[in-house]
């Protein structure tokens, strides 16, 4: 698989609706994400975060600014590289069952129903779901569904992994099961992955690189590399370099939310 | 069916067997039936009501029998049928497509929207002179106003179910590949289907109303027709064997609708 990084350049967003004022939901962004890597973007809620996400994987256009994939061998431009997405609202589609909606993707792409079959079922135990192929959506818990979203994502063999806040919407101690659950995927696996968060904690236990960003309009406030020994797991929380870590995005983000609270914009975390 | 809202939830369970029988639906529904009936012939009998009036249920069990025996009567309730689910058939398939056209375009949109307006509210009876004077009374005609029966409620719910769908899903098909086109078939389309079902039971409703009304009054065929004819000779005993007939089509196809629901419950998103 030929590593590509993604570089946004000076990435801006004005929304300009024709009936009220314009909304500039990313201002001058520039960072970039480098192959094989996990680097989570964190910031104040109406941050542009997921929008940055959104751009990367092509489904909203930048009003500034370039977006640029780039070879790693040569720095050579390149076309986009496959992604694939794992959203907070999960997004099953709730009239196919587990093994279905694992192998949705693989079914418009053309494959035969007995190798994506063999794939999805091998994604489906990747992520511990064996015999729970046949199940529907709202038979399963919160967590079980976000693992089918997460083997949705993953039989594609995306070379970008994108995380969009994928544990937005479980409970703490789901949350913490899965994000070691994904911490091991993603250190096995060496697929690039922009992981979109509200939760530090989160960022530091998955990611190479955090992103810390400003409230709105979005701007790159802070680059912080994580150098924290892998495999990580819960006992990292109670490393001292998690704690020093904690701490410095802590105050990053607490000026960044209190901002977007008195500036009226973004919601409160 | 489902439980009652004023159902007590801590209700003792009873444990007589008299009891348990009258807890059934089934039991309850159809026996009150037979109550009714029963009722109905003792008093037929008691008070000795003419046939011509009110035939006894005895009486019209035979002429159900004589009439499907050697009347015909099973060549009508075919004809109806057919013209029934003929023209809902057209209805269905092309205001599925009518209904997801209209609601991925804009365009398309802005055109219908007044045309439903305008035509939805119209009792599509009064469309039956017109009808008459432009195709006839034979086939085309039957199959026309059975299909204009079905075709606005199964459009409009076609296009409520597609507007509803989740914008999440079509982005998560999007990310997985989808072209625009499949995205209308493997994500809009299912997941309107709860919706435009919803639509075919109002539209099939409306489809068995305006083909039996239409046969009475003009068809040589249907039961529609042979209802009509029977009236006008005083054969009440007839008159009450094809009503049951039309009663008993009517319990077929809502159970038939009841059961395709609840095969359909896997479609919908809680």
């Amino acid at each position: 698989m030929p590593a590509v990084a993604i570089e946004f350049d000076d990435i801006g967003l004005t929304f300009a609706p024709a009936s009220t004022a314009p909304t500039t939901a990313l201002e001058a962004v520039s960072c970039g994400f480098e192959p094989g890597r996990v680097t989570a973007l964190i910031g104040p809620s109406g941050c542009g975060k997921s929008t940055l996400l959104q751009i990367a994987r092509g489904f909203l256009e930048p009003t500034r600014g370039t977006l640029r994939f780039l070879e790693r061998a040569n720095g050579k431009a390149t076309a986009r590289p496959a992604m694939s997405t794992v959203w907070q609202a999960f997004n099953l589609f709730p009239w196919l069952t587990v093994i279905d909606n694992v192998a949705f993707g693989l079914d418009l792409a053309g494959v035969t129903k007995s190798d994506r079959d063999a794939r999805a079922r091998r994604a489906i135990a990747a992520v511990d779901l064996n015999g729970f192929e046949d199940r529907y959506p709202r038979q399963l818990s919160g967590g079980m569904r976000q693992r089918v979203g997460l083997a949705r994502a993953l039989v594609m063999e995306p070379e970008v992994l994108l995380l969009d806040e994928p544990f937005g919407a479980l409970d703490a101690q789901t949350r913490l099961v899965l994000q070691e659950q994904l911490a091991r995927l993603v250190e096995t696996s060496g697929t690039t992955a922009i992981l979109v968060t509200h939760s530090i904690e989160e960022a530091i236990l998955l990611a190479d690189t955090i992103l810390v960003m400003t409230a709105r309009p979005g701007r790159i406030a802070a680059h912080i590399e994580v150098d924290l020994p892998r495999p990580r797991s819960m006992a990292t929380t109670r490393d001292p370099g998690f704690s020093a870590l904690f701490d410095r995005i802590y105050a990053l983000l607490r000026d960044e939310v209190m901002r977007a609270m008195v500036g009226g914009q973004g919601g409160v975390q | 069916m489902s439980v009652s809202p004023l159902a007590k939830d801590d209700a003792p369970v009873r444990t007589k067997p008299g009891y348990a029988l009258l807890d059934d639906p089934r039991v309850l529904g159809w026996g009150s039936i037979v109550l009714v009936l029963v009722v109905w012939e003792l008093a037929a009998r008691l008070f000795n009501v003419s046939a011509l009036y009110l035939p006894r249920p005895s009486q019209i069990v035979v002429a159900l029998v004589t009439l499907f025996g050697s009347g015909g009567l099973a060549y009508d309730l075919g004809v109806t049928l057919w013209r029934i689910f003929a023209g809902f058939a057209i209805a269905l398939v092309s205001g599925t497509l009518l209904g997801l056209w209209i609601a991925t375009s804009f365009r398309a949109r802005a055109v219908a929207d007044m045309f439903i307006a305008a035509l939805y509210p119209l009792p599509k009876i009064t469309l039956i002179p017109l009808l008459i004077i432009w195709l006839g009374t034979g086939g085309p005609f039957m199959l026309t106003i059975s299909f204009l029966g079905a075709i606005f409620p199964i459009v409009i719910n076609t296009v409520l179910g597609v507007s509803q769908c989740d914008p999440g899903l079509v982005l998560a098909a999007r990310d997985l590949g989808a072209k625009p086109q499949q995205i209308m078939r493997r994500v809009l389309l299912p997941s309107a289907i709860p919706s435009i079902f919803a639509g075919v039971r109002l539209g099939l409703g409306v489809s068995i109303i305006l083909v039996v009304a239409a046969e009475m009054v003009v068809g040589k065929a249907g039961l529609g027709a042979r209802l009509y004819l029977a009236g006008q000779i005083l054969e009440t005993e007839q008159v009450f064997a094809i009503l049951i007939v039309l009663a008993m089509l009517g319990i077929i196809v809502t159970k038939v609708q009841d059961a395709v629901d609840a095969a359909l419950g896997n479609w919908r998103v809680d």
